[in-house]
């Protein structure tokens, strides 16, 4: 038998009154794509990080090659082969891509040969299939470009074990295809790779090997053969789980209420044209840089439109600053829950009522602290955001739960457009479940909704209508019932016989 | 359009310094009788001198996205104390003498250093604090004495005008090479050491430097080490530049170094900046402060609001400037 590089044995660790990891045993092989699955919270995240020396573990071993090992420091982790790649990537925007690349490298010396340097990360990028100048700043990189650099990175400390934590949350198909690919090859130099993602789909292409955990336990570790979709979801949520990605029925919608026409943003994007009814689900597809959230931006009036028009509810409006799209009844649920969507130090309940404090308002100005609570509390109940109150930090909670947050913000502002850019992006599956139908729900009660998503099994559960953008141009719009994986992506990726004019 | 598309933004904000210098020596030189003397040259060169060492440590600081407000109250407790020492022991080797200065000047860094890394205090926080306190111990310390140029040793007395070589009849001072060192050294680290590399890292994405093993508590530290330690050399050539120390000497050096810094295109928000925008800065800093106390036009008092008003155009004008390139970038390449 094999030696496996990386054993973890019995693994325990505990946050103050939280139990992370119990009694928690994996065993890695070298050349093998090993997938880990799991709901938020079950404690993948814990695993990483004691994995790659971010945290030590309460009891228990770890075992490198057959060696015990203590990871002190996310240094002692890499020396001892074991690095890792994030869904958000960890890269210096200062910085140039060849030293960002070479930044932990210890073998490298005291002084910077800087051609030398520039040359070896020429070497480690270009096999990656991505064309990048190593002497460029890294900020201004897409996210799929950050992720090369760091699996560069890693590439560079000849590691024996690569974790790669939702490297495709954010990747558009032919970048998911392209990291898989990378991934094969690793596998193929005898690298084990470490393969966290929520996308089943992705899982079934790439892994060996799937170990499923759950609350903190170890569930089951099975050859990728011997599991089917269902049964993993069925082990990661203890229970079967109805409503996955089934498509429901298009809802039957009503009137026009926002038509777009030629809609353009000098040197970003051109002539997008739809009509988006009420009780509709207008579905945005596309590869990442196709512009999807660039319109969103436009109708929301971040990025003004330069051209075209936009008519709501049969008047033709001009929307510059969000202010005025709020005031229209639109409303932008933002990709980025981060940057764009939460105030991450804040509780539950000031995120909640941040777009709608004008309603709170009290004589002199005052915010009616008990009507807020009371607001809060409602949508804790209606959207099952999974906290004991409205008082914790909106930041500790989890992806799922800080999206419904986010969400219950803008349901808050009564909107009759609402857009969803990227809604289920880095949650788990039974929060996707509960998004969907959510989103479904609103839609049955009339509001009309434009959701950005580069899921495409997602798109074609949720949408009444599809509109395939290509590099900031209109690729055509499909009904749900034309609408198949293959025609999307085929509009998406600009393949000619599917070519079709704007419609 | 091709030189603007094509340099890099660092490049382009030097050049636009070096611009601003030649602008301002010229304005002065049709305003001012005997501008362009080797006098003025000479007065302008060892003011800066002073200047620069402390310019060089705040930049590494604020590269980490830190600052370190109390290098001026450094550079009097150095000042003053190696003033002291040398009354006492005129008999000090020099270069002993610079290296208490600077190991002073570590050692006070290591205190705002140590609370704002392990202490978790925002370091503008900590430094306001040590700034009044090396101040105020200064005063206890040198009960309202003051040091004077003749208890000073012959040699130090002697330093600022002591020449290192002449350049077509200008003259490149000792203490005007010592701060040059200072710059050449800690410029030549910044590109080629790579523990040096770590300000850059850890300015730019302390996450980031987090998971690749960088140790950014370490780095701050060492960032404010430095900083005291270049205060230090800043406060052994103010002693050797005016001899007679009070209490209040290097009052307000920290805002200026920090105005050196940033007219010098450091950014304020941490992970860039080279060490000869600082050169420049610090040079045309001093070149209008210098220049204004002899322009009879404007009296003392607005000096300091043309100072005020130069920092606040130099970082809008590069606000300005580099949102509007990667503008034009943007257009070029798609």
């Amino acid at each position: 038998m094999t030696q496996p590089v990386l054993e973890l044995i019995g693994l325990s660790k505990s946050f103050a009154a939280t139990q992370a990891l119990k009694d928690m045993s994996l065993t890695v092989l070298p050349g093998e794509v090993h997938a880990i699955v799991g709901e938020n919270g079950a404690g993948k995240s814990t695993l990483i990080k004691i994995m790659t020396g971010v945290h030590q573990p309460d009891t228990g071993t770890i075992r490198v090659d057959g060696q015990p090992v203590t990871l002190r420091s996310t240094q002692a982790a890499q020396d001892a082969g074991i690095a890792a790649i994030y869904q958000e990537p960890m890269v210096f925007p200062d910085l140039n891509v060849a030293e960002n690349i070479f930044i932990s490298n210890r073998a490298k010396g005291r002084i910077m040969r800087w051609s030398e340097i520039y040359a070896e990360a020429d070497a480690l990028i270009s096999p990656l299939g991505v064309k990048l100048d190593v002497r460029r700043a890294a900020s201004g990189l897409t996210l799929a470009e950050q992720q090369t650099v760091e699996i560069a990175r890693a590439l560079s400390l000849k590691v024996k074990v690569l974790i790669m934590d939702e490297p495709t949350a954010s990747l558009s198909a032919h970048e998911v295809a392209r990291l898989l690919d990378i991934a094969r090859a690793l596998k193929a130099q005898g690298v084990a790779v470490i393969y966290i993602s929520h996308r089943l789909d992705e899982i079934f292409r790439i892994a060996d090997r799937v170990t499923v955990i759950r609350d903190g336990q170890h569930i089951s570790t099975k050859p990728i053969a011997e599991v089917t979709e269902d049964g993993l979801v069925k082990d990661m949520v203890g229970r079967a789980l109805e409503s996955f990605a089934v498509k429901t029925a298009a809802n039957p919608y009503g009137d026009t209420l926002l038509s777009v026409k030629n809609l353009t943003c000098a040197g970003v994007f051109e002539n997008i044209t739809f009509d988006l009814h009420k009780g509709e689900v207008l579905c945005l597809a596309g590869l990442v840089g196709a512009r999807r959230t660039d319109v969103a931006l436009s109708l929301f009036g971040i990025a003004p439109a330069t051209d075209g028009t936009i008519t709501l509810a049969g008047k033709e409006v001009r929307i510059t600053t969000p202010q005025q799209a709020m005031d229209l009844g639109i409303a932008y649920v933002s990709e980025d829950r981060r940057k764009l969507g939460l105030a991450m130090p804040l509780s539950i309940f000031a995120n909640i009522s941040l777009a709608s404090l004008k309603k709170l308002l009290k004589p002199f100005g005052l915010i009616d602290a008990r009507a807020e609570a009371a607001m809060a509390e409602t949508y804790r109940k209606r959207l099952a955001i999974r906290s004991p109150d409205t008082l914790i930090e909106v930041g500790k909670l989890s992806g799922g739960n800080q999206q419904k947050v986010m969400l219950a913000k803008w349901l808050e502002t009564k909107p009759r457009v609402l857009i969803f850019d990227e809604p289920t992006r880095g949650i788990d599956v039974g929060a996707k479940a509960e998004v969907h139908g959510i989103i479904r729900q609103l839609a049955s009660e009339g509001v009309a909704i434009l959701v950005i998503s580069s899921d495409l099994p997602e798109v074609l559960a949720l949408a009444d209508r599809v509109l395939v953008m290509r590099e900031g141009r209109q690729a055509g719009i499909l009904p749900i019932e034309d609408a198949t994986q293959e025609r999307v992506i085929a509009l998406a990726a600009g393949q000619a016989t599917a070519e079709r004019p704007a419609a | 359009m091709t030189l603007l598309t094509r340099a890099s933004p660092q490049t382009l904000r030097l050049l636009a310094l070096g611009l601003a210098l030649l602008a301002t020596i010229l304005f002065f030189a049709t305003q001012i009788e005997g501008y362009l003397s080797p006098r003025m040259f000479n007065r302008i060169s060892t003011s800066a001198a002073v200047v620069l060492p402390i310019a060089v440590g705040q930049a590494i600081v604020i590269m980490t996205r830190n600052i370190d407000l109390s290098a001026g109250s450094v550079l009097g407790v150095v000042a003053y104390m190696a003033g002291q020492l040398l009354s006492a022991n005129p008999d000090l080797h020099p270069i002993l003498a610079v290296l208490f200065c600077m190991a002073l000047g570590a050692g006070l860094g290591a205190l705002n250093g140590l609370l704002i890394a392990w202490g978790r205090v925002p370091s503008i926080i900590v430094t306001l604090g040590t700034l009044a306190l090396f101040r105020s111990f200064l005063v206890e310390w040198s009960d309202a004495k003051t040091i004077t140029t003749a208890s000073l040793p012959q040699w130090l007395v002697d330093l600022p005008s002591a020449n290192a070589f002449s350049v077509g009849g200008l003259d490149i001072r000792v203490t005007v090479l010592l701060a040059l060192a200072a710059v050449l050294v800690t410029g030549l680290a910044l590109t080629f050491y790579r523990p040096a590399r770590r300000f850059y890292a850890v300015g730019s994405n302390p996450d980031a430097a987090l998971m690749a093993g960088i140790n950014a508590r370490r780095t701050v530290l060492t960032a404010f080490i430095l900083s005291g330690a270049f205060a230090g050399l800043s406060g052994f050539l103010f002693l050797a530049k005016f001899g007679n120390i009070t209490v209040v000497a290097g009052l307000g050096y920290e805002l200026k170094a920090i105005a050196a810094v940033v007219v010098g295109g450091v950014s304020i928000m941490g992970g860039s900046g080279s060490m000869i925008g600082v050169l420049m800065g610090a040079l045309l800093v001093d070149t209008i402060d210098n220049s204004l106390t002899r322009w009879a036009v404007v009296s003392e008092f607005w000096r300091d609001a043309l100072l005020g008003g130069l920092i606040m155009a130099a970082v809008t004008v590069d606000t300005l400037a580099s949102r509007q390139l990667t503008r034009l970038r943007k257009g070029g390449t798609q």
